[in-house]
């Protein structure tokens, strides 16, 4: 019997079940640490205030705890803060030189506008043009809210200032086409000086005014004491956000979470992107899917439609189904420098010797941009639609077709009443996965225009609005290069967690509503199918 | 019955006609799209093997009664050629026109020329019959009028005039100077002596300049008369060949003496070296002989422990001349070489690539080449002509991409990839092999991690698990599948790697230990498995009552590992690894990627392979149970065979993804292009060096291409594998009549 049990084969069961349970076991482990990672970035840790044997203290987040290896003794990772005094965000701390560690009411956590956080007491205030507010636990937080309205002044300002720049710049591309094609002299030409020239006065203007503001807002400052007691004098307007951690009450925390959230998808980034929001990468994100969907959904609907509808089975399709095969096996690196010399130089150079000679060198859409980027992914993605058409197309039963035809209706007439209803959702499961694809992809991105750090978004309020020739933030390059290629790595980890975890879930939640409409599918067709 | 309108029926049927059209062009695009890729991928690579081209664009006649040419130049824009005769006379023509325009004498003594060295491109030492030297420099300047016209006007730099020293009648000389400014003149006497004269300036902390010379002789014996000498462009060493073939080499570094570093046999059978030049860079010397054959040697380290030393070494042969060689001029942008034979043939040949790119026929008497190496003037009798030449990627051949290259400052030939560096003068190292190893290492640690969880997984869920929990499987294994890459690639990188790097020895003995641990509960339910209520219980629940399993052998090692590592290797596995294995451990390594890219790619075999076992007709695995065959049995000898083609698909597009994939191993792999198997190091694949050189590669440069070289490998590999998948594929839709 025991020599049965194993011929028999019954542990090999066991064994694909253990590979199962492995595969789950991964997946599982993947989405928590994504998850607890992620999640837990932006609830307000307690400060711990340690003092060491040798008398000095050291206020700061605990971070993580572990055995020094070789030896039994464990150690404390504390993030400090303060770069701007220590230099270094991080320290490792021995426990046993730590007498004790307690966590004071009073600690002020600073988030500033650049050298990270400020972890310290608040000694004394600097204001001047509000009334002083009655000194209190809130103090900072109430004059900081306080400044917000002049602060907000001052930010109009600067975009304005920004937009006059655009404006100008615009003119200069004017001035330098008349140049370029001879035209010197017109009236035309003269009005657009002169109106440059206005709007450099304007813009002068605007800038000593700017200047003045922010001076008078810069004298408004706080003066905080370090764990040791050294003094650091930080005007107002760099702090954005000033919170007592050991003193919130969960409810505060929770308030707090979710006013980082709203940052998180509202506001620009900070600090070389490892801070702040991450409203350019979201809306950079959205704009390629759409562009993306744009130029690949019709031409998969199309090739598809064709595949299963208008095609004789023969070589020919045999071969368009295989190159289709390929094109979705094809590496999207491939897809990238296919863009990056096709779309990028190729069809970029030629509209740039074309259209814009005047601003050569310089290239215009010779180089990258969301335009050649969607197109790419566009290339990439259609294999996607192709075969979701192609597939709900087919599981239509024929006699809906015959049906159809025999009520004298034509191919066409068939296809837009009948057909492509029926299929709808199955056609839309492929536009979901399409997008969720695009949504994920880096590599071919890389190569064709996305950036780290893009100075306007592709959409705005200037002439012609839609500026296809600029290039963009995304997600999953935000991914990329804060982890990768930023200078203080461990400091940018909460924020690639934080982006890995929204692009997971974007990417997470087409992807089920994809799988959940084809499901849905399948249970109305098995009806329908005899 | 009412009656269609015509009218209606016209405009239905054109509607109808028109749509045929526009979906078959939609349909037709697609494939035009895929041959579309690959034709302008491979049309950019197409340049690096197309043959150089040379093309003569001017001929000129210098006219009769001219005095002996003995050198010859042109300018970048190959408008302006020069002569500098033995009167020492510049002679500027208008290469357009054919008419001399300019004329200027190198110095204003009245002397014959008795030689001219030239070791930088148109800097020239001139040595006079009466033993003074002249050096001067030619140059271009580029004159725009007001019309944006652009005339070339050459000028002529006097860079030092040397009176006549009181040695015995030198029959060459060469002078340099280097970077701190030390003036090196090395004079070749009539006694075939070295005359070696050092003036050196030097500035102390007040600013007061001293002058200092140093002058000396090399006495000592040589093993022949020296019929070809040159200098590096820092007047550090000195190369010289004898009329038995020897190649000698003396370091000039020293300002008082020089010390002879090298003696080799460079050319066998006692035939003499005829020609000698730095190659562009002053690393290797070009040596050509009387028997026409012509090579390249460097300094080379051989030897093992107290006997290495650098000596000199052939490094690159390249192809030969029929007579011997004359002269040998390197160009200035690039490791080539333009070698002019006794015949008046001159060869085009680059070092590093060993290709011979041109020969130019017309019997020539000397040669000169552009600044950018992009043209060459000739004379033959009293004609000159200047031709341009057409060699963009003189670097590349399918021996440089894909064989063993002897580099410059290596002991010996290896594969390498080194696109660049901060110099100009870099030989670039364009091995495609160490990416392809790369690639392949990746993807067969990744395969060898997933396919058996992949296949023994989906068997399990298509014929164990009840249909219930299939039907939840299926989804999260597709949702698996969504997972943007560069997600995986950061958290395998960042979050992983750290933890690996610290518990290496804890995962490699929880590797080891979950087969014992699952033998070992195999064994120990044995006595059990017929009981009804374990069946009842465990019957398609088995992989959720494994799961504790493997946190168990995991916690095991955990436990166990500490006590392990000071046991066996001394209380560090990754030194114990280093010192007696040889083996360095990498925080990236192979480890990370088999599990990045392995996370990658089982949901896309798993869900192939699921597809294509539930494809079989139940009625197969019924008749099989039916016959008494256990599940196992039924699985291993009916289902599987049956449903290997699938699998076999499955694997190769598994395979093929894994290839191409970028962001993973971009992050994960640390990006060394090394040769070697070790699990425990990286690599660099096709795709991520791509993604990492790209926006260093100036278009249509010769990186550019090579990157471009590397996309269309990748897309040939995927290719192959997708269509072969979708071959068998097909098949297998056809033996069981679905879809």
């Amino acid at each position: 019997m025991t020599k049965k049990f194993w011929r028999q084969g019954e542990p090999f069961v066991w064994a694909t079940g253990l590979a199962l349970s492995l595969i789950l076991f991964l997946t599982l482990l993947l989405f928590y640490v994504v998850m607890a990672n992620g999640l837990a970035v932006f609830w307000p840790k307690k400060v711990a205030l340690a003092t060491m044997s040798d008398g000095q203290h050291l206020l700061g987040e605990i971070v993580q705890e572990e055995t020094i290896p070789g030896t039994a003794n464990k150690r404390i990772q504390f993030k400090i803060g303060n770069r701007d005094l220590y230099g270094l965000d991080f320290k490792w701390v021995d426990t046993n030189s730590i007498v004790s560690l307690s966590f004071p009411e009073n600690v002020q956590v600073l988030e500033r506008q650049e050298y990270g956080n400020f972890y310290g007491y608040l000694s004394e205030l600097e204001v001047k043009g509000i009334s002083p507010p009655a000194s209190g636990s809130n103090s900072l937080a109430q004059t900081i809210a306080a400044l917000d309205s002049r602060k907000k002044e001052v930010d109009l300002l600067g975009k304005k200032i920004a937009n006059l720049n655009r404006r100008v710049e615009l003119i200069d591309h004017h001035l330098a086409k008349a140049r370029y094609n001879k035209e010197e002299g017109t009236p035309a030409l003269a009005a657009l000086q002169g109106e440059k020239q206005g709007l450099k006065t304007e813009f002068e203007a605007l800038v000593s005014i700017l200047g003045k503001k922010a001076a008078t807002l810069a004298t408004n400052q706080a003066i905080f004491t370090d764990a040791n007691g050294r003094t650091k004098a930080i005007a107002l307007p760099n702090i954005i956000r000033a919170y007592q951690p050991n003193a919130m009450s969960f409810f505060a925390k929770c308030g707090y979470y979710l006013e980082r959230l709203r940052e998180l998808f509202f506001d620009e980034p900070r600090e070389s992107n490892t801070e702040g929001g991450l409203f350019p990468a979201i809306f950079g994100t959205v704009m390629l899917i759409f562009l993306m969907s744009i130029l690949s959904f019709p031409l998969g609907v199309l090739a598809g439609i064709y595949l299963r509808e208008y095609a004789k089975d023969g070589w020919l399709v045999k071969m368009v189904r295989i190159a289709v095969n390929n094109l979705a096996g094809i590496p999207s690196i491939v897809y990238g420098i296919f863009g990056l010399g096709f779309f990028v130089y190729g069809i970029g150079g030629g509209i740039d010797q074309l259209f814009f000679p005047e601003r050569l060198p310089t290239p215009t859409f010779g180089t990258g941009g969301i335009l050649w980027t969607s197109l790419t992914l566009g290339l990439l993605t259609v294999p996607v639609v192709i075969v979701a058409t192609e597939e709900a197309l087919g599981s239509i039963p024929p006699g809906i077709r015959e049906g159809s035809q025999a009520l004298a209706a034509t191919k066409l007439q068939t296809l837009t009443r009948i057909l492509l209803p029926m299929a709808s959702p199955g056609i839309l499961t492929g536009f979901i996965l399409a997008m969720a694809r695009a949504a994920g992809e880096v590599a071919p991105l890389m190569i064709t225009g996305v950036v780290k750090l893009a100075p306007a978004l592709p959409l705005d309020g200037v002439f012609p609005y839609l500026h296809l020739d600029r290039k963009f933030m995304h997600l999953g390059f935000h991914i990329y290069d804060i982890g990768f290629q930023s200078p203080n790595v461990e400091a940018a980890k909460p924020m690639v967690y934080v982006t890995t975890l929204l692009l997971i879930l974007i990417v997470l939640a087409m992807t089920s509503t994809a799988i959940h409409l084809r499901n849905k599918m399948r249970q109305r067709h098995s009806v329908v199918d005899v | 019955m009412q009656k269609l309108d015509k009218q209606f029926i016209k405009k239905v049927r054109r509607q109808d006609r028109l749509a045929t059209r526009a979906i078959t062009c939609g349909g037709l695009l697609v494939i035009a799209s895929v041959i579309a890729i690959l034709v302008l991928i491979v049309r950019v690579t197409l340049p690096l093997f197309q043959p150089a081209s040379a093309e003569i664009i001017h001929r000129v006649s210098v006219g009769p009664g001219h005095a002996p040419v003995l050198a010859v130049g042109m300018d970048d824009t190959q408008e302006v050629g020069f002569t500098l005769d033995s009167t020492g006379l510049f002679s500027f023509y208008n290469l357009a026109s054919g008419k001399a325009f300019f004329s200027a004498p190198a110095s204003a003594k009245k002397a014959k020329v008795q030689s001219v060295e030239s070791n930088k491109n148109n800097v020239f030492a001139i040595l006079w019959e009466d033993n003074s030297v002249t050096v001067s420099q030619v140059d271009f300047r580029l004159l725009y009028d007001e019309f944006g016209q652009r005339t070339v006007q050459p000028e002529i730099t006097r860079m030092g005039e040397y009176p006549a020293r009181r040695y015995p009648a030198p029959v060459k000389s060469m002078m340099v100077r280097n970077h701190e400014g030390r003036l090196t003149q090395v004079a070749l006497l009539a006694n075939n002596r070295f005359q070696i004269d050092h003036e050196v300036i030097t500035t102390d902390i007040f600013d007061n300049q001293k002058k200092e010379t140093f002058s000396f002789l090399i006495a000592e014996e040589l093993p022949g008369r020296i019929s070809a000498f040159t200098l590096d462009e820092k007047g550090a060493t000195l190369f010289a060949g004898t009329d038995t073939g020897s190649l000698l080499r003396w370091d000039l570094r020293e300002n008082a003496a020089a010390t002879r570093t090298d003696n080799v046999v460079a050319v066998p059978g006692d035939k003499p070296v005829t020609a000698l030049a730095m190659v562009f860079g002053d690393i290797s010397v070009a040596v050509g002989d009387a028997e026409g054959g012509l090579a390249t040697w460097s300094q080379v380290w051989t030897g093992e422990g107290e006997g290495r030393a650098q000596r000199l070494r052939k490094t690159h042969t390249l192809a030969s001349h029929q007579t011997s060689v004359e002269s040998i001029i390197p160009t200035r942008r690039s490791k080539s070489l333009i070698s002019l034979g006794f015949d008046g043939k001159a060869h085009f040949d680059h070092m590093t690539s060993e290709k011979h790119l041109l020969s130019l026929d017309p019997p020539l008497d000397m040669v000169g080449i552009s600044g950018q190496g992009n043209s060459l003037i000739g004379l033959d009798g009293n004609n000159l002509t200047v031709w341009k030449i057409d060699a963009p990627h003189p670097e590349i051949s399918l021996k440089t991409l894909f064989g063993k290259v002897w580099y410059e400052s290596y002991d010996k030939p290896e594969y390498v990839w080194q696109s660049s560096s901060a110099s100009d003068d870099f030989e670039p190292k364009l091995s495609l092999v160490p990416l392809l190893f790369g690639t392949l290492k990746g993807t067969l640690y990744a395969m060898v991690f997933a396919v058996p969880l992949a296949i023994f997984g989906a068997v399990y869920t298509s014929q164990f698990s009840p249909p219930t929990f299939k039907k939840t499987i299926k989804p999260v294994v597709e949702i698996m599948a969504s997972i943007p890459s560069v997600v995986i690639g950061f958290l395998i990188a960042l979050w992983l790697a750290p933890i690996v790097e610290k518990a290496i020895l804890t995962v490699i003995l929880s590797v080891l230990f979950l087969p014992l641990i699952f033998v070992g509960i195999m064994a120990a339910l044995r006595p059990f498995y017929k009981t009804p209520t374990l069946q009842n219980f465990c019957n398609g629940h088995e992989f959720l009552m494994l799961a504790p399993v493997i946190l168990l052998a995991t916690a095991l090692a955990m436990g166990i590992a500490p006590t392990v590592e000071q046991l066996l290797f001394a209380g560090n596995f990754k030194q114990w690894l280093y010192n007696d294995l040889g083996l360095r451990y990498d925080q990236r390594n192979c480890i990370i990627i088999a599990f990045g890219l392995g996370i990658a790619v089982i949901p896309i075999i798993f869900s192939i392979t699921e597809d294509a076992i539930s494809n079989i007709p139940p009625s197969l695995t019924a008749a099989s149970l039916a016959l008494g065959a256990s599940r196992w049995q039924t699985i291993w000898r009916v289902v599987l065979p049956s449903a290997s083609p699938g699998i076999f698909a499955a694997i190769m597009i598994g395979f093929g993804r894994a290839v191409g994939e970028t962001m993973i191993v971009l992050m994960a792999t640390g990006n060394t292009p090394i040769l070697d198997w070790s699990i425990f190091n990286g690599m660099r694949t096709l795709s991520a060096n791509i993604a990492v050189e790209i926006p260093e590669a100036p278009m249509g440069g010769t990186l550019y291409r090579v990157l471009f070289l590397c996309a269309s490998m990748l897309f040939a590999l995927t290719f192959l594998v997708n269509t072969g998948a979708e071959l068998v594929r097909e098949r297998l839709r056809k033996k069981y009549g679905r879809y």
